[in-house]
């Protein structure tokens, strides 16, 4: 019987006006998005390779000379690995910084000829988001798939099914269908199927056209965990439309006429989807404490003098004894630890409340969606951590295998980061490890999954909503 | 007759519930973000004021000419709560001196608290008004005729002996009348809140008169595309269905597809790479000039030696992206070794020479930098602004932003205004003798006077040119308005009942 419902309900969408208005757009956008995608992600590519290679020529040619040259510039700077799936989420690409710096050492101190008397070695350091927008022309998001999911899908969910009951109830077919001997449970279920299957073929077909385009270009290459990660966030789209569907059929269950059960569907999207967001998040953004231009600027530079007096005896001396070679290594490590230390404090601090944002806008299901297909797609701002993590892991096995390699030579003091003290020996730059970055699904689950419930809840939630309103109202 | 007909109409239209829930959603919207976009405003201006004190500190700190750090800071507009426009995402600090010209493509931002918060875009008022009134204006409209079609009212009406423009006439005042309920008290509270927390001038208040009769006829606008639909179509359903799918394209979808579509010229490369080439001749043919000066004064040799002497320090250069072309040279010492005090003459003459030179070579890159910069960046914006324009809510956006003067051109009247303080501030060094004094490089004998120094005014341009700015994309929104409502008239008079 359900399956009965659902046939009448696809066979009568089929034939509308909203069925073919709805193909066309949606593989309009589809296309766009496509073409979009295969005319930018081989320059993106190209400009990751180019920028990576560079990197390694430079970590190449200090390995080349000595381990001490290795062990003072380190590798150069860090690039993060362009996703394949970038047009399903571009996920704030032009605002979040694509790399990790490499600082160059520090010159502490030079004589009067400019020759340096101190050097301490590489750090990490992480760049802001990128603010500086040369851009004068109208401000517009992208077409990538959580734009066309997130409204256009959402939207379109709503024009489904806004008249599905009150449009039955309007024409009298309502108590002809519930005169028969059918639940009104299976009627439900087979408007909310019949609903989502008409929904998903205009959606699928576009999907597919999409896909197809992508994946003849010989520019991009999609592997077998991409293909599954596009399957994941083709579900998460169903899901997605299911939560406005289910909304549709509540409201006009409830709804005598169906032009008010639109007008509030719309209402209600036009609060939750396109308003919700931002409003939440400039007022979550606007609960931290927030520091003033002078402050921003004096904390730029943490002050480390306690350190040149903790050092001083060591620093100024031309003695090549254990003790000072040592204390000058205490002296640089201690202050690279330092600065990273602060600088990741400040990602932190900063991302912390990021975080905070994004909690309190996942009232909104737009967000939710948002955040899960990035997280998917493997962009976005939790990405974005993802590889200051891979950059900072690396550089600890980077600072280990410089401590080991120098232990294996016999002529050297075993004094990091100190000239005197350490191997003056070529690496094999073959040996030396080298940046990968990976992008790991399965880190940090917890959240997603959090989402994926929540997301899960406001379906369940409306439907069974829907459900206790059907079977109460009279016909 | 269109009495009543108005009246009918109007009852008709505000005793629904439509009408209720239309104006609640309105009022809750804008007084929500309001209250969001005053805080952020207030966030904006306390950064500049510190941002002011922080400069007029740095530059009274500085010794000598050479190395005074004169910066011009640029005060948040408080009518980008109205539409944001470009005023949160220019750069708002500008550094001012005579070896560089300040463009808008130069500014730097002051340092926010978090960047990364910019990730959530920021809604100004105008964007809650391009959604809800365009909504608004369709959901009032689509039955207007369709639905009195239906009920079989229409026919009873025409019965009456009344034109039929009159009663689209009646139609139409009586639904501008109710929608402009919501519209004008939800500015009212803007209005109430915004009051409370910061000064707004007369001609602020012109402004934002100028915002809401563009806002009026942007919603009429909408009114008379539900109407068009309602008058064309034969039922109400497939009346709403046209006008949701219309509202869609129109809002949501075309704006953000015309980016997408639109591709950047592939030659705007060679264009910034000519445009290099020429500003990187002027500066060489500076150095030149330069040298010659250097080996006329017989110190092309000494050079390090001289340098050493001043602690000097010089640097030209043209940025391979943005064609920023500056000449710096400053002299970062505190005093003067006696041995090398035989050099201050010379210095003397090179910076009298070199200075003046600098600012002309400058001059004469930016005639040929200002050309490339609207070839490339403004000409882009322009076009990408003309086809948005091909939806009401471009030619909304870009009104209102001309009125509230966070468009492009509100923009670079700061620029230009930093521009001419550069060429007063170039007039006052000259007065002074500056570029010739012992002042200019260093400190050991008495150190620069700032006090007398010009200082630096920014007002944003009058209403008048607010609305020079603004009434073409008005006018072309009333003419849109009509021949919407012709083509209505038209079809209506022919349709049968």
């Amino acid at each position: 019987m359900v399956w009965h419902i659902t046939k009448r309900e696809i066979y009568d969408n089929l034939n509308s006006l909203r069925f073919a208005l709805t193909t066309v757009l949606l593989l309009a956008l589809m296309v766009t998005n496509a073409v979009r995608h295969l005319r930018e992600h081989p320059k993106r590519v190209q400009r990751y390779q180019d920028a990576v290679t560079e990197s390694l020529n430079r970590l190449t040619a200090h390995a080349d000379e000595n381990l001490y040259k290795l062990a003072q510039y380190g590798p150069g700077n860090f690039y993060k690995k362009p996703s394949p799936l970038h047009f399903c989420a571009n996920g704030g690409e032009p605002l979040l910084p694509d790399m990790v710096e490499v600082e160059e050492p520090n010159v502490f101190a030079t004589d009067s000829e400019d020759n340096i008397l101190l050097q301490g070695v590489w750090s990490l350091s992480y760049p802001d988001a990128n603010l500086q927008n040369k851009s004068v022309g109208p401000d517009v998001s992208q077409v990538d798939w959580i734009f066309i999911i997130g409204y256009v899908l959402s939207l379109l969910a709503l024009l489904f099914t806004f008249d599905t009951f009150s449009g039955e109830r309007e024409r009298g077919t309502l108590r002809l269908m519930l005169a028969n001997s059918v639940p009104r449970h299976t009627v439900l279920i087979g408007k909310f199927l019949g609903g989502l299957l008409s929904i998903s073929i205009p959606f699928t077909l576009a999907v597919l056209v999409n896909l197809l385009l992508i994946s003849t270009s010989s520019d991009v290459h999609l592997t077998t965990e991409a293909w599954g990660r596009l399957g994941i966030i083709f579900c998460l789209a169903l899901l997605y439309t299911s939560l406005f569907l289910a909304l549709g059929l509540l409201v006009s269950t409830r709804v005598q006429r169906s032009a008010v059960s639109l007008m509030l569907l719309l209402l209600t999207w036009v609060t939750f989807v396109v308003f919700m967001p931002s409003t939440l998040a400039s007022i979550a953004s606007s609960f931290s404490p927030t520091k003033s231009f002078d402050e921003f600027w004096k904390q730029r530079n943490p002050v480390q003098e306690d350190l040149w007096d903790k050092y001083r005896e060591w620093l100024w001396s031309d003695e090549l004894d254990d003790e000072t070679l040592r204390g000058k290594s205490d002296f640089y490590t201690e202050h690279v630890e330092r600065s990273e230390r602060w600088r990741e404090g400040q990602l932190k601090y900063r991302s912390s409340q990021m975080h905070r944002a994004r909690a309190i806008t996942s009232i909104s299901p737009a967000t939710l969606l948002q955040h899960l297909i990035e997280s998917f797609a493997g962009t976005g701002f939790e990405r974005h951590l993802q590889f200051v993590g891979n950059t900072q892991h690396y550089a600890r096995q980077l600072r280990e295998f410089i401590v080991d390699t120098d232990r294996g030579d016999p002529e050297s003091l075993h004094i990091i980061n100190v000239r005197e003290g350490m191997s003056q020996k070529p690496v094999s730059p073959a040996a030396v490890p080298k940046f990968e970055d990976t992008f790991d699904l399965n880190e940090d689950f917890n959240t997603r999954a959090m989402e994926l419930l929540l997301l899960t809840l406001f379906v369940v939630v409306l439907l069974a909503g829907a459900y206790l309103a059907f079977v109460r109202v009279e016909v | 007759m269109l009495k009543t007909l108005i009246r009918r109409e109007l009852l008709d239209n505000l005793m629904t519930f439509r009408f209720a829930a239309v104006l609640l959603i309105t009022l809750l919207l804008v007084v929500a973000n309001t209250a969001v976009l005053i805080q952020d405003y207030e966030q904006r201006l306390e950064s500049y004021n510190d941002a002011v004190k922080m400069h007029q500190q740095d530059l009274r700190n500085s010794k000598t000419y050479s190395t005074a750090h004169l910066f011009v800071d640029r005060a948040p507009n408080p009518l980008s709560i109205f539409n944001v426009g470009l005023d949160k995402r220019l750069g708002n600090l500008i550094g001012i001196y005579h070896g560089f010209m300040p463009t808008l493509w130069d500014a730097q931002m002051h340092g926010t608290d978090n960047p990364f918060i910019a990730f959530f875009s920021s809604i100004d008022i105008v964007f809650v008004f391009e959604v809800i009134l365009s909504l608004m204006g369709l959901i009032f409209a689509y039955d207007a005729i369709a639905g009195e079609r239906e009920r079989g009212t229409l026919r009873l009406v025409l019965a009456q002996p009344i034109g039929r423009g009159q009663i689209l006439l009646a139609k139409y005042i009586s639904a501008m009348a109710c929608l402009l309920v919501p519209l004008i008290l939800s500015l009212l509270f803007a209005l109430l809140l915004l009051t409370r927390s910061m000064p707004l001038s007369t001609a602020d208040f012109l402004r934002i008169a100028g915002i809401v009769l563009t806002s009026f006829a942007y919603l009429s606008l909408f009114y008379l595309i539900g109407l068009l639909i309602s008058v064309a179509t034969r039922r109400t359903g497939t009346a709403l269905m046209l006008a949701m799918f219309i509202w869609g394209l129109l809002i949501l979808v075309y704006p953000n597809l015309i980016r997408a579509t639109v591709n950047p010229g592939g030659d705007i490369q060679a264009r910034v790479k000519t445009a290099h080439n020429q500003i990187q001749q002027i500066l060489d043919e500076y150095e030149r000039e330069r040298q010659k000066f250097l080996e006329k004064e017989g110190i092309a040799e000494e050079m390090s030696e001289f340098s050493k002497a001043l602690g000097f320090y010089h640097q030209a250069d043209v940025d391979p992206v943005t064609l920023t072309t500056y000449i710096e040279s400053i002299s970062v010492l505190s005093e003067i070794r006696p041995d090398f005090e035989k050099y201050i003459p010379v210095a003397k003459r090179y910076y009298n020479f070199v200075e003046p030179l600098a600012t002309r070579t400058v001059e004469k890159a930016w005639r040929i930098r200002k050309q490339a910069l609207d070839e490339i960046y403004v000409k882009q914006a322009t076009t990408d602004r003309i086809l948005l324009k091909l939806s009401p809510v471009g030619i909304y956006d870009a009104a209102t932003q001309a009125w509230a003067g966070t468009d492009l051109s509100g923009l670079r009247d700061f620029f230009d205004a930093s521009r001419r303080y550069r060429k007063i501030i170039i007039d006052y060094l000259y007065a002074k003798d500056a570029f010739a004094s012992r002042e200019w490089f260093v400190a050991d004998k008495g150190t620069v006077d700032w006090r007398t120094l010009p200082q630096f005014t920014f007002q944003r341009s009058d209403v008048g040119i607010n609305a020079k700015r603004a009434l073409p994309d008005l006018f072309l929104l009333l003419l849109i308005n009509l021949i919407f409502f012709t083509i209505i008239f038209l079809i209506f008079v022919r349709s049968e009942v």
